[in-house]
């Protein structure tokens, strides 16, 4: 069986099969992207954070203690009023969350996902992805990715959003913020040093 | 009693005094004119587009996207093809999509293919649309609609014959099929002045007889046969789109991002702007930090007079000694001279800049397609000028000092 795998890997790789488009994503320890989106009342976020952010290591979760991490982790990011601190006065409250962790080169439709809601991964599976890996040892990488929807009772007074995410996870640096309302879109960098974004003029 | 004595002390120098107010008022004037000029830009330049929620191109970078798809500079590295174009067009979050091709030119200007939906679609400073000042939109396959600018630099009015060329710096023309002007836009201070804008088909029909950069010899389609041609493009250079809702944005963008059956590259233009004026503003600050060192300047050279006016005034300030005046008076009639110098300068130069942008403004949008609004002073700009004034209140100490430990011994020993 294990001689097969190169022999695999070189089918892989002959033009016949090249057909199937290969990339990667640019993937930077320590920086993660948020996206908010606000129309009306609606306010929808979506984060991108590398494992290494989240929970410090990126490699296919091995021991129990790494699984119990990530379930915490996944935990954690399911509540994002929390992570991303509101303004009182804009009463807002979730309707939706999710969190999941998503790995790097497993990308052609069997990315192993850590569901908040089903998070038993059954063995078998988890062995297939294990060859993945070993096609692309470069690519150990993976991500942290969580969509919220908020509604807002007075959208009006989120006036800036203060991230309590970097004291939640302490190898986050930075959080690349793009912010899209009616008014157009723009592009903040919030650093640990000063985790907070001043949303005035945004609307 | 002592503001008095000040300004009946400045009033007896008024010509030097009057040199000192007006070196400070122009260098404040230069320092918020270039605060002004710094803001009116950078908003120029972010409302180049607005009302687009996306560009979508060939992947490269999105600096480089929008480079091209908008400020019309460099090329795409690739097109995109009109079947990826559709599946984009086909989705449900995309409210509406405009192609945009590019690759021509005519004299110095680009031609843009693209459709009628354009003018409606395209937005700039806080969704303005653009006008036809002239004319009316493409109607005919070889109508073309042309900026402002190159109606000017050219001289075309409607009904003018234009011929297209190859390519962007060629001499290779496309004379078999002369466009004909059909409409002339408003100025709007955005590339799209600099612009000859044709129909997606056209672009199609120039290149009926050329193959890989060069005309087929000898064959020349008529231009009849060509109008009966099936036009639709093969591919597209951008697009502009508009969602459905902003909520949809990010996974629209996410969704072309990692469209699988090609390249593909979609940016936020808003953030694409700030991208790039993140590199071309590292020039503001250059010149920020220039009209920074004028005004220092110019509360040096004040220093300057008020060092040399000690001299002449040794024995005025020996006489309000021997009235009576304590030394910290005479210091505090230094200062306040200073104090009140700098903030006639300062009220001065705001007035020029005022004077200045009320006379300019027109001119300068005209010219450069930048709007300074002439607003209130904004509280930055008050802080500057509380702080010039205070400037001024700390380099007149110098002198003072000096004024306050000589006062009375420098001038009663009257040295010949």
């Amino acid at each position: 069986m294990k001689r097969a795998i190169p022999l695999c890997l070189t089918l892989l790789a002959t033009p016949a099969f090249a057909h199937e488009s290969r990339e990667m994503g640019a993937h930077e320890h320590g920086v993660g992207e948020l996206n908010i989106a606000v129309e009306g009342d609606t306010v929808a976020i979506e984060l991108r954070a590398p494992g290494a952010d989240i929970v410090g290591f990126e490699y296919v979760a091995e021991s129990a203690g790494d699984r119990a991490a990530i379930d915490a982790a996944v935990a954690t990011l399911a509540k994002p009023l929390d992570l991303f601190v509101l303004p009182a006065a804009a009463e807002c409250s979730v309707i939706q969350a999710s969190a999941e962790l998503e790995s790097d080169g497993a990308h052609e439709g069997h990315n192993h996902e850590e569901h908040a809601e089903a998070h038993d991964q059954d063995e078998h599976g988890h062995d297939d992805h294990a060859h993945d890996e070993h096609a692309a040892p470069e690519a150990g990488h993976s991500e942290f990715h969580a969509e919220y929807v908020l509604t807002c009772g007075n959208p009006g007074a989120l006036s800036e959003i203060t991230f309590a995410y970097f004291d939640t996870f302490e190898n986050a640096r930075e959080l690349e913020v793009q912010i899209v309302t009616a008014s157009g879109a723009q592009a903040f960098e919030v650093e640990r040093d000063d985790p907070t974004l001043d949303l005035r003029g945004m609307f | 009693m002592i503001l008095r004595l000040a300004i009946g002390s400045l009033g007896a120098r008024v010509l030097t005094v009057a040199m000192t107010v007006l070196a400070i008022a122009l260098s404040v004037m230069l320092f918020l004119g270039v605060e002004k000029v710094r803001t009116g830009a950078k908003a120029s330049f972010a409302d180049t587009i607005s009302g687009t929620d996306l560009i979508v191109g060939a992947r490269s970078g999105s600096v480089q996207l929008l480079l091209y798809s908008v400020f019309r500079i460099g090329n795409a590295t690739n097109n995109v093809t009109w079947q990826s174009y559709q599946d984009i067009a086909a989705r449900p979050e995309v409210d509406w999509i405009v192609p945009i091709s590019l690759g021509d030119s005519h004299r110095q200007f680009r031609v843009m293919g693209t459709t009628v939906e354009f003018f409606d679609r395209y937005r700039y400073r806080q969704g303005r649309g653009l006008e036809v000042a002239e004319g009316a939109v493409m109607a005919d396959l070889f109508d073309t609609v042309i900026g402002a600018d190159v109606a000017a630099t050219l001289g075309y009015t409607t009904g003018d014959p234009i011929i297209v060329a190859h390519g962007i710096a060629s001499f290779a023309e496309h004379k078999d099929q002369p466009f004909r002007v059909s409409g002339i836009l408003e100025k709007t201070g955005t590339p799209v002045d600099r612009t000859v804008i044709v129909s997606m088909e056209a672009i199609e029909a120039i290149h009926v007889d050329w193959r890989n950069g060069a005309q087929i010899p000898g064959q020349s389609t008529p231009v009849d046969v060509i109008r009966r041609m099936d036009l639709t493009p093969k591919a597209v250079t951008a697009a502009l789109v508009g969602v459905e809702s902003p909520l949809q944005t990010f996974a629209l963008q996410r969704a072309i991002n990692e469209y699988p059956e090609e390249p593909l590259l979609a940016i936020l233009p808003g953030v694409a702007l700030q991208e790039l004026w993140a590199i071309v503003g590292i020039a503001e600050t250059a010149l920020l930090g220039v009209s920074a060192m004028v005004v220092v300047t110019a509360l040096i050279g004040m220093m300057a007079t008020i060092f040399s006016s000690l001299n002449e005034r040794r024995r005025e300030m020996a006489i309000f000694r021997a009235m009576g005046a304590r030394p910290t008076t005479i210091m505090g009639l230094l200062v306040l001279e200073a104090v009140l110098t700098a903030a006639v300068g300062a009220l001065i130069g705001m007035l020029l800049l005022y004077l200045g942008l009320f006379v300019a403004q027109p001119m300068i949008d005209n010219a450069f397609g930048l709007w300074l609004p002439i607003e209130a002073p904004t509280l930055r700009e008050l802080w500057v000028l509380l702080g010039v004034v205070a400037a001024g209140a700390i380099v007149s100490l110098v002198p003072a000092v000096r004024a306050y430990r000589l006062s009375l011994a420098d001038g009663m020993m009257v040295r010949t």
